[in-house]
């Protein structure tokens, strides 16, 4: 009985071994373990053993039992998973092809860059408080100068050199257009950007545009000083930019302001050192900017006497130009998606 | 403008200023200067030294070593001159000077010999083309003395001013200005002094009279006559001081008044008194149809707004911008009249601009000039006459009508304002400090009545705000500390547009991988008539820079196909929009302003295709009107009434609300080919600010479907131009309240199916909201459904 015993465990031991699917082992399981298998009878005969015989094949035939499943388990683990094995192998594709037809490939599309640094400044002034207006492009002489506090044949006008259009109006030379509309709209105090699309008359080269992009901004309050003007660029730049950029104040005339300022960066390309980009100067004219005078307020119907405020215009191109080294102005207008698709 | 730091240190003390400290101060608180300009930079270290040695060098034949003493110090150089003797005094090269960019002197081993400067001829100088020695100078010239002292007039530090940021300061349109400003940021003395008391000598033997008819146009006028006058050419002094600031020598007295206008920024004028019929100069309008010509011996058409300078006879000078070829001086002159006015500067400008003779007269007159130069004009040209011309001798005083007298201006503000517009805690004491150095009157107090000097009064200053301007800009801005405001923290109001615009570009370019595109808002004659469009309905610019861009555009259309075209030559397939504006108005001339409506357009073009475009375009442009949920939308099959760029085959209207507010289609074969397209495009272009405004469907919940759905597939045999929709619609409308959904399952054309027919197949299904349709109800609407078809004359397969 023993040996027989014995037997089984080999021969079953060996048919797993051999086996090649997990079906064979399940007949191969039901052969010895199942209920008429080899096993099972034997251990179904062990009552009628003498009591002395009995417990030492008992616990033998049991242990026999458990190193037979615990083998097949063992097999079918191994078989299964080269059964996986085989349906990845053959699931395999070329991963660096983007279409199995490879006929038009994957390509996102694109915003703007202007547009995208335009939002994002927005999205800044919007979480400062500014609340986003809009001007029509063309525009009147009266917003775009009158109420500006550049009269008619004012030199000032010479700074901007305008596009007249048939009907007598232009082409708003720059977003501080939006300015006067922004204080007929609302009463103060208020906090406003106008972002848009501005014109010059000018011929267009690789550093200048008859069309470019600026953002308006202006706030109205009491006590407002050249202090809080700086705290405001500063912040604003600090966050276009990640990082904080060192800014200087100089005087620049602009009528509807006074005092004036240009707010010169210092140069990124360079760090100040000196380069072509800032012409060796170390800074880099960034944007216009003053207490609003107070002509403009009482053409927007704001009493001067009680409030007053800053304003400041922010030029895109140059922004853009900076932030990805593009050396031509142009680019932005032609319609070439070789350039727009690298943003 | 060129500004001569020779000229400005004669105007002010600006000993051992280094012109890059000068021009960072006049930047950070002035004006902007563009550059600093040298002539011949290398002079301020090339230095006199004399040989004391000359031996040959031990290595090479053509080189010497000489020993020089520049008055501190022993110097050796290797020099490879024929001509350096002992006891000469020379022009030595110190270490670290630089001749252009390129060529700098170091400290070097010439064939093994140090070497400490070089010795330099008239060539390396800059002085002549002579290089067949080295300079010698005159025998008695001191030792270590800077070639920029010795030749002065070879050596120029020029500042060149943005003339933008001095438009408000005509008080800055000549060396005196910027020379008064210069000293008041350094705290030096400024020197320059009109010698008024030279009037005293002037006797009256001439009776010239002037007469101004409308001060308005003429605030003051100057005249002075000078007789024994002989005209001739510049001394060398006065040549190269007007060369130094870009003005070309012509003769004497023309010298003189031109320097006179750069030192103090009042422009004059010379006439031949000989010339001049009668004794009276009258300052008028022009009359109609008056002519003058002038010096450039252009003839002048002249309006009842120009401002004339005339004689017994007419006009004699076009005032304030340039005289007239009837009076001016010439070799034979012996007699003058020195003109200094104060003309109005709106005048100015009109008359200058409208006949494009912006000269650097009617620059300064239009900034508004200060009438107080008038007389100081006249009496500084009579000083440098009578240096240049001893004998020459006024002829009169100097006639002064001031019709107009210029009011003082004062300002009434306070410390305390000043203060709290800067917003930094400057004290009182250096306010008061730095008004005193600009000139400004007043008493040192809390309040503050300050009276303008009259440089800055004409339009400069006069409000408080532009005294902050004046005590900021010295105070210098960069000493102020940033501070936040104290404002109401509230959010801003959302500009609802400028969000809608944003997620439609978002759509557009992240969901369907379209690339935005800015074209220009201008179009063109050819562009429009190669669009099909031809009504001229553009609005036009007066002053177009070109014809390429001379008119608005009324529609995104031609921006876009000129896209296509150009792109299409780079790639197979691409997919592009714009969102911009479109400008549009009825009649063109009228005075209102042009409707501006925003657009989104977008294209899509493939060289190859098997199926047509339009269904990829009308994928786009139908997903982004359900994702920003419009309510009532349609879309119309279009043949008629399309805008001529469109296929009549292959277009759609979008309707929105009942009205149409876009339109998809694929380009017109004949639009295609006047653009050159090669390949398949289809376009859609929709009213964004229709869309933003329509009506949307409001989201809210619908019970799901708790009864059993019935589906019910069809096929119906139509002609091929039938439309698809038309059909799904017979069958949606044969029983509105039980068909949940009609889907197009299959469109077949070909065998079996007849020619010129086309099998469309559909799955209807059918359902009811509160029970389970018996079999009796499904029967029935099935009936319903062909019999509705049926009518329509469509059979089922
Ligand atoms: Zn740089």
């Amino acid at each position: 009985m023993k040996e027989k015993l014995e037997t089984i465990l080999n021969k079953t031991i060996n048919e797993i071994k051999n086996s090649e699917s997990i079906e064979e082992l399940e007949s191969i399981r039901i052969n010895v373990l199942g209920r008429k298998g080899e096993l099972t009878l034997i251990l179904r005969s062990l009552g009628q053993m003498p009591a002395e015989e009995r417990s030492a094949l008992g616990k033998r035939s049991n242990e026999i039992k458990t190193e037979i499943e615990s083998a097949i388990e063992e097999k079918k683990d191994k078989l299964s998973s080269s059964k996986i094995d085989h349906i990845l192998k053959s699931d395999w594709i070329d991963v660096t092809l983007n279409r199995a037809d490879f006929a038009k490939s994957f390509k996102p599309g694109h915003i703007h860059p202007i547009y995208t640094m335009q939002y994002e400044i927005e999205d800044i002034f919007s979480s400062m408080g500014f609340q986003i207006l809009d001007g029509p492009e063309v525009e009147t002489e009266y917003y775009n100068f009158e109420a500006l506090n550049i009269p008619g044949h004012h030199p000032a006008r010479d700074m901007q050199d305008t596009f007249w259009t048939e009907d007598y109006n232009l082409l708003r030379t720059h977003t501080s257009a939006i300015q006067v509309r922004g204080m007929e709209k609302n009463k103060p105090p208020f906090r406003v950007i106008g972002p848009g699309r501005v014109f010059r008359n000018e011929a267009v080269d690789a550093g200048h545009s008859n069309t470019f992009y600026q953002i308006e901004g202006m706030m109205v309050d009491r006590d407002i000083s050249v202090a809080h003007l700086i705290f405001f660029m500063k912040s604003l730049l600090k966050e276009i930019f990640k990082r904080e950029v060192k800014i200087r104040l100089r005087p620049g005339y602009f009528p509807f302001v006074e005092p004036g300022f240009e707010l010169d960066i210092n140069c990124l390309i360079c760090e100040g050192r000196g380069c072509s980009v800032c012409k060796q100067s170390g800074w880099v004219e960034l944007l216009p900017c003053g207490l609003v005078h107070p002509n403009v307020l009482r053409y927007g119907n704001i009493d001067p006497e009680e409030w007053n405020g800053f304003a400041f215009g922010l030029g895109l191109d140059r922004l853009v130009m900076m932030k990805y080294t593009i050396n031509d102005i142009r680019h932005f207008h032609d319609g070439d998606i070789r350039f727009l698709d690298q943003f | 403008m060129l500004l001569s730091l020779k000229i400005l240190s004669e105007l002010a003390d600006l000993n051992g200023l280094d012109p890059n400290e000068i021009a960072l101060k006049l930047t950070m608180a002035t004006a902007e200067i563009d550059g600093i300009k040298y002539v011949n930079p290398h002079l301020n270290t090339v230095i006199s030294a004399k040989i004391e040695n000359v031996m040959p060098h031990p290595d090479a034949d053509k080189l010497t070593l000489v020993d020089l003493d520049t008055g501190k110090e022993k110097v050796r150089v290797v020099c490879g001159a024929p001509n350096n003797k002992k006891g000469d005094i020379v022009a030595l090269a110190t270490v670290g000077t630089k001749f252009g960019e390129e060529f700098v002197i170091k400290e070097s081993k010439i064939r093994g010999e140090k070497s400490s400067g070089m010795l330099c001829s008239e060539k390396e100088l800059g002085f002549s083309d002579d290089h067949s020695g080295i300079m010698i100078l005159p025998p008695d010239t001191g030792l270590g003395v800077k070639l920029s002292e010795l030749f002065p007039s070879y050596y120029a530090i020029q500042f060149d001013i943005d003339n933008k940021s001095i438009t408000h300061r005509p008080d800055l349109w000549g060396h005196v200005g910027f020379a008064r400003e210069i000293a008041a940021l350094f705290g030096r003395k400024f020197n320059y002094k009109i010698n008024y008391d030279i009037q005293k000598t002037f006797r009256n033997t001439d009776d010239l009279k002037i007469n101004i008819q409308n001060p308005e146009s003429c605030a003051r006028y100057c005249g002075l006559v000078v007789k024994n006058i002989k005209i001739k050419e510049s001394p060398e002094w006065l040549k190269e001081k007007i060369i130094s600031i870009g003005i070309r020598p012509i003769s004497n007295i023309v010298d003189i008044t031109n320097y006179i206008m750069a030192e103090l920024g009042e422009p004059m004028h010379a006439f031949d008194r000989k010339k001049l019929a009668g004794n009276e100069i009258t300052v008028r309008m022009a009359k109609k149809g008056e002519k003058l010509k002038t010096l450039d011996e252009q003839m002048r058409d002249l309006t009842e707004d120009d401002i004339l300078i005339t004689d017994k006879n007419g006009p004699v000078a076009l005032a304030g911008i340039m005289g007239g070829d009837n009076s001016d001086i010439e070799d034979t002159t012996t007699e003058i009249i020195l003109e200094a006015a104060n003309f109005n500067p709106v005048r100015i400008r009109k008359t200058a601009q409208r006949l494009n003779l912006r000269t650097d007269a009617a620059a300064r007159f239009e900034k508004a000039l200060d009438p107080e130069m008038c007389p100081a004009a006249i009496i500084r040209c009579y000083e440098l006459i009578k240096e240049l011309i001893p004998e020459a001798e006024a002829a009169t005083e100097i006639i002064d009508n001031y019709p107009e007298k210029a009011e003082k201006i004062t300002v009434n503000t306070s410390s305390a304002f000043l203060k709290k517009k800067i917003g930094d805690n400057i004290d009182d004491n250096r306010i008061f400090e730095i008004l005193e150095s600009l000139d400004f009157k007043f008493k040192r107090g809390e309040e503050l009545n300050i009276v303008v000097p009259s440089y800055r009064a004409t339009r400069d200053i006069s409000i408080p705000e532009d005294i902050v301007e004046e005590v900021g800009r010295i105070f210098g801005y960069d000493n102020i500390t940033p501070k936040p405001p104290y404002v109401p923290c509230v959010p801003p109001e959302k500009n609802e547009k400028r969000l809608f615009e944003r997620r439609i570009k978002n759509i557009l370019a992240k969901d369907h991988h379209l690339t935005e595109i800015a074209n220009y808002s201008f179009v063109n004659e050819d562009i429009l008539k190669r669009a099909g469009t031809t009504d001229d309905k553009e609005l036009r610019l007066l002053n177009p820079l070109s014809r390429e861009q001379d008119r608005l555009r009324r529609s995104l259309m031609p921006g876009i196909f000129t896209n296509i075209e150009l792109n299409q030559r780079f790639h197979e397939s691409f997919k592009i929009f714009e969102l911009g504006r479109v400008y549009l108005k009825d009649d063109r001339k009228s005075k209102e302003l042009a409707k501006e409506i925003t657009f989104a357009a977008g294209a899509v073009f493939a060289k190859n295709t098997k199926d047509p475009l339009f269904y990829t375009a009308k994928n786009i442009a139908a997903d982004l009107i359900s994702q920003l949920n419009v309510k009532n939308i349609r879309y119309i099959p279009a043949q008629k009434d399309l805008p001529p760029y469109a296929h009549p085959g292959r277009s759609m209207f979008i309707s929105i609300d009942g009205n149409t507010s876009g339109l998809i289609f694929e380009p017109h074969p004949k639009i295609k080919s006047n653009f050159g397209i090669k390949g398949e495009a289809a376009i859609f272009e929709i009213n964004i600010d229709t869309l933003l405004k329509c009506s949307k469907q409001e989201l809210s919940f619908i019970e799901l479907q708790k009864f059993p759905e019935v589906p019910f597939d069809v096929s119906v045999l139509a002609d091929k131009h039938v439309y698809t929709a038309e059909i799904q619609s017979v069958i949606e409308k044969s029983s509105r309240e039980f068909i949940k959904s009609v889907e197009l399952t299959s469109v077949y054309e070909g065998q079996p199916v007849p020619e010129g027919m086309k099998s469309v197949s559909f799955t209807i299904v059918f359902s009811a909201k509160n029970a389970t349709l018996s079999p009796e109800q499904i029967d029935d609407l099935q009936k319903k459904v062909v019999s509705s078809l049926d009518k329509k004359g469509y059979k089922l397969r």
